[in-house]
């Protein structure tokens, strides 16, 4: 089995990240950000921290250049919104000197009326079909409830962040990003330079989730400051500026009300959400709670409305599956308690409502019975219908893995070896492995003769973000093309062609959990994930399994113990850190097994692949409360499921006593 | 972190002239350099305390020896130790993590600050940094004190106080005034309006060495535990347990909680109930039940009060199988 190629690299310290770039002269760069969830700054004052020897270049909020950001505020805004936001930033000769400056810069604040918690109703989109009140009344069974999931941060290893170097009015930015191209573009735009100006390179990057696929100010920031001191600069965030305002999966609120009649047959959905947005809207994928409730099951009947509240606290951004996830978590315990009440098998009661034509679309899938496929994939090799307690399961559809194009992709043949290249980049992922196997395929050489290229935007190759489990299922088949073109003349060349148009994409699963619970003191002990996807035909069996574990890993992180904490009053955030944001350990994640098999979708494309890299994530927390309730007879609607909500809901009486005595 | 100096005396009693409220001891630290580098420590001075205290542990005629710059890791790996002081072996290995067990010493775990979340963040104002009042009271306290709290509802960090407590463990100090020895279970004090700290430690005294005293064989002992997550999390609630029994009836209980009070607890009313009294599942209830007669939980962490009974009744259970 191929392994990464990229692998010995890594192990060995010699892949270079963001963080590792060394440029002659590098100054190293550090953020001043506001205290207060909401004031304007009245005034700042740098004269002391431009005078402290070291220091080289600085930009607040003052003195920047008037750079339009998200929601037309400013690159370094004169009003703040949450804590954590841009104030002003300097660059010096080390980090030590740069953070040494922020304590020197004295900004005066007024502070301003905040609101972490409820917020301001920023936009609503409702989609609909059929009549889900006719729908309910045609119901034999119905359930309705109130789900919430918390906001979990991706927490990435490595940080945001980039070094900029500038050559004339030429930049370069060794950036850790998901879209080498999209960051490009966008740092181009607000620096006023033609896009060719701008080079981005991303050879190695560590971990991004989905906060990694937009440019953020910091990449700004640092050319700025850059340019002001004629010398390259880092600015890499830390651990808590990553956990304050890099991104978050935003919190939720979902009010959930199924029908079906009694022999299974769903007659309607219906979901009310809100989910907190946070400050800003920053771009990316959007959060979208509305496409699990309209397209995972078979129903006439639907209808799913999702207003985005502002808070002051960091903006939210994709992270890995984006709304489904949390939707999931919701659609999926709520099919769970239907299921009991009707006194169906929640596995039959899926098969018997499972989607095989996009409703919202109207469209076939090029694959409509994949995801019968993946349920009855991860029910045998579970062994399901073996009765224990402390099982659950959940079903998924996620809407994309399909290609995205456009993309260009170029094969060249050398002596006796093959130069791929392209204008994605390996998010650690395992692309470059992928491409190569898929050229050494085609060319019919060892995989090790092929070299792939990758993670910079200067050959002009375009290819998309690494957004969307998208990558492979775009780069994939035209590079299969542009092989076979190399074959016959020694270079070819090939662009991705469009998704079909009379059909739609999908990739889905199923997992199941088996957990067991200490009664007595609410611990959760998570003991099997069987995981069964469609990720089309599968190109590297490892990286699929890598894929599942890290997606089941982080799944089990937002089931039981992953949320940032906030404190409503002070608009503060308590647990910015690895210390009290709880991601799970190595001995929290239990036994995941892959259950995933290859099944090509030659409809998809000509190479039958697609993207597996958010699908695993998406069921776990569904799983793992519904065999929660499974081990307990309490159903623990809002995540993550801690020891408190879970002991508190066994012992309800003593435990709102006790608390209420106090106050 | 801001700039402060580091100095290295030669010998004992320069150390003890050296340190004072604005030059701190150094030795793992694994607490003091995370409270530098979050600003809630500004020591002008570091003093260097690695090459004049004791480490290691010795067995002598009143009792199991600890040095002040015993590690953690050291702890855990010594054989007398692990069989004769389980859950103290135990304790060590569900705290921290190896790396921060090699190089923590059991002088420093004494005296580590609290874990509060308020109370780390230098942004906010809390009682225990000197301020008015403690905003964990009615904020976000699903980790706060249950017993003793107020004013400050920080509980203690430690595994290891509560096992050492388990054991009547003792405490030497220096200062310069001579040396003393403290139990344990007086060390540890709640905040008070003139002292906020969670020892009776002055700023210019140092901890020497820790000493458990013989306990006449068997004695069976055992931590546990409850975390957020398997490993690596403070304590939500824990209990460190040591029992004899002489023929059928309890002859000796300590029952020592952690992760609910500003420091590790002798829960002594729970200790009372098994005195003198057969092991059964009715009796181990009733002392879960005198262990938290008078808890007064918050708003958020009554959950608390089940979970810690649970962990009482289960150690009781597990050491009389």
């Amino acid at each position: 089995m191929t392994t990464r190629l990229e692998g010995p690299d890594k192990v060995t310290g010699k892949a270079v990240y963001s963080s590792d770039v060394r440029l002659p002269g590098q100054l190293y760069a550090k953020v001043l950000r506001s205290p207060h969830p909401h004031a304007k700054v009245m005034r700042i004052d740098t004269s002391r921290a431009e005078a402290l020897a070291g220091v080289r270049a600085g930009v607040s909020a003052l003195n920047g250049p008037d750079i339009t950001w998200h929601d037309d505020t400013r690159l370094l805004d004169t009003t703040v919104r949450y804590v954590g936001d841009e104030v002003a930033a300097v660059a010096a000769d080390s980090e030590e000197i740069a953070q040494d400056a922020l304590r020197l810069i004295e900004v005066e604040y007024l502070p301003l009326a905040f609101d972490v918690v409820h917020g301001k109703a920023a936009d609503t989109k409702v989609q609909e079909r059929g009549n889900v009140l006719a729908g309910l009344r045609e119901a034999d069974v119905t359930v309705e409830e109130t789900y919430t999931t918390g906001t979990a941060l991706h927490n990435a290893l490595e940080s945001h962040g980039c070094t900029a170097a500038w050559e004339g009015d030429e930049l370069t930015l060794y950036e850790s990003t998901q879209g080498i191209f999209a960051v490009r573009d966008e740092v181009a735009e607000k620096l006023g330079l033609p896009k060719d100006k701008v080079r981005v390179i991303t050879p190695h990057m560590g971990g991004g989730f989905g906060a990694k696929q937009i440019a953020w100010k910091h990449s700004v920031i640092a050319a700025l400051l850059a340019k002001r001191a004629g010398r390259p600069v880092q600015l890499m965030l830390d651990r808590t500026e990553e956990n304050l305002a890099s991104g978050n999966r935003n919190a939720t609120r979902q009010h959930v009300r199924l029908g079906a009649r009694r022999d299974g047959t769903l007659t309607a959905i219906d979901a009310r959400i809100e989910f907190q947005s946070g400050a800003y809207k920053v771009g990316g994928e959007d959060s979208d709670l509305t496409g699990t409730y309209m397209t995972l099951y078979r129903c006439e009947n639907v209808r799913a409305e999702q207003t985005s509240m502002k808070v002051n606290a960091g903006a939210s951004v994709a992270f890995r599956g984006p709304g489904y996830v949390e939707a999931n978590f919701a659609l999926e315990s709520a099919m769970d308690e239907l299921a009991r009440r009707l006194g169906i098998d929640p596995i039959e009661l899926r098969l018997r409502n499972y989607a095989v034509r996009d409703q919202s679309e109207d469209k076939p899938y090029t694959s409509p019975q994949s995801l019968r496929r993946c349920i009855e994939r991860v029910a045998d090799v579970f062994d399901w219908r073996r009765k224990r307690k402390g099982i659950g399961f959940a079903a998924h559809d996620w809407l994309a893995g399909g290609g995205w194009p456009p993309a260009t992709v170029e094969v060249t043949l050398r002596d006796g070896r093959a130069e791929v290249l392209v204008g994605v980049q390996d998010i650690g992922t395992g692309p470059r492995t992928a491409l190569a196997q898929i050229a050494a395929a085609e060319l019919g050489l060892p995989v090790e003769a092929v070299d792939v290229h990758l993670g910079d935007t200067k050959p002009g190759l375009y290819g998309p973000t690494s957004a969307g489990s998208t990558t492979l299922a775009t780069i994939g088949p035209a590079l299969a093309e542009a092989a076979r073109k190399a074959k016959k003349s020694g270079h070819g060349r090939a662009e991705r062609g469009d998704n079909p148009q009379d059909k739609a994409i999908r990739t889905c699963g199923a997992q199941c959990a088996e957990v067991e619970v200490d009664l007595e003191t609410g611990e959760v002990t998570v003991l099997r994930v069987v995981a069964a996807h469609d990720c089309g035909r599968i190109i590297n069996p490892l990286l699929v399994e890598s894929q599942v574990i890290g997606g089941v890993t982080q799944g089990v992180g937002f089931a039981l113990s992953e949320e940032r904490v906030m404190d409503e009053r002070l608009g503060e955030s308590l647990n910015a850190n690895l210390e009290e944001y709880k991601v799970p350990t190595a001995r929290d994640i239990p036994e995941i097994v892959n259950a995933t098999e290859s099944m090509p979708d030659l409809e998809a494309n000509a190479l039958g692949t697609k993207g597996i890299g958010e699908p695993p994530i998406i069921p776990t927390a569904a799983a793992i409360a519904n065999a929660i309730f499974d081990a307990t007879g309490v159903r623990i609607r809002d995540l993550p499921i801690t020891r408190d909500k879970i002991l508190t809901a066994l012992n309800h009486e003593t435990v709102r006593i006790l608390e209420s005595s106090h106050a | 972190m801001r700039p402060f100096e580091y100095s290295n005396p030669a010998t004992l009693d320069a150390l003890l002239g050296a340190i004072g409220p604005q030059a701190r001891p150094l030795a793992g630290g694994t607490d003091l350099l995370t409270l530098i580098k979050a600003d809630l420590a500004t020591p002008e001075r570091l003093v260097n305390v690695k090459a004049l205290l004791p480490r290691g542990i010795e067995a002598k005629p009143e009792g199991l020896e600890i040095g002040a710059l015993t590690t953690l890791a050291e702890i855990e790996e010594h054989p007398v130790v692990r069989d004769g002081y389980a859950a103290l072996a135990q304790a060590v290995s569900l705290a921290a993590s190896p790396q921060i067990r090699n190089l923590a010493t059991v002088g420093g775990n004494l005296l580590q600050r609290p874990r509060c979340w308020y109370f780390r963040n230098a942004r906010i104002d809390c009682w225990l940094k000197g301020g008015e009042e403690c905003p964990a009271r009615d904020g976000q306290n699903r980790n706060h004190a249950i017993l003793r709290g107020g004013p400050c509802y920080a509980v203690h960090p430690s595994d290891i106080v509560p096992a050492l407590m388990a054991f009547d463990a003792a405490v030497r100090v220096v200062g310069p005034d001579g040396e003393r020895w403290i139990e344990l279970e007086d060390f540890m004090q709640p905040p008070t309006e003139e002292r906020r700290t969670e020892t009776v430690l002055a700023p210019d005294e140092l901890v020497t060495a820790v000493r458990l005293p013989p306990h006449p064989e068997p004695t069976r002992s055992l931590y546990r535990k409850a975390m957020d997550r398997k490993i690596w999390a403070f304590a939500l609630a824990g209990v460190a347990c040591a029992l004899r029994l002489s023929g059928r009836k309890i002859a000796h209980a300590r029952i020592v909680l952690s992760g609910v009070a500003p420091v590790p607890i002798r829960a002594e009313a729970a200790e009372r109930e098994l005195l003198g009294r057969e092991p059964s599942a009715d009796r181990f209830a009733a002392a879960a039940g005198a262990a938290l007669q008078d808890a007064r939980p918050l708003r958020h962490n009554g959950y608390k009060v089940p979970l810690t009974q649970a962990l009482v009744r289960q150690a009781l259970t597990t050491l009389t199988e």
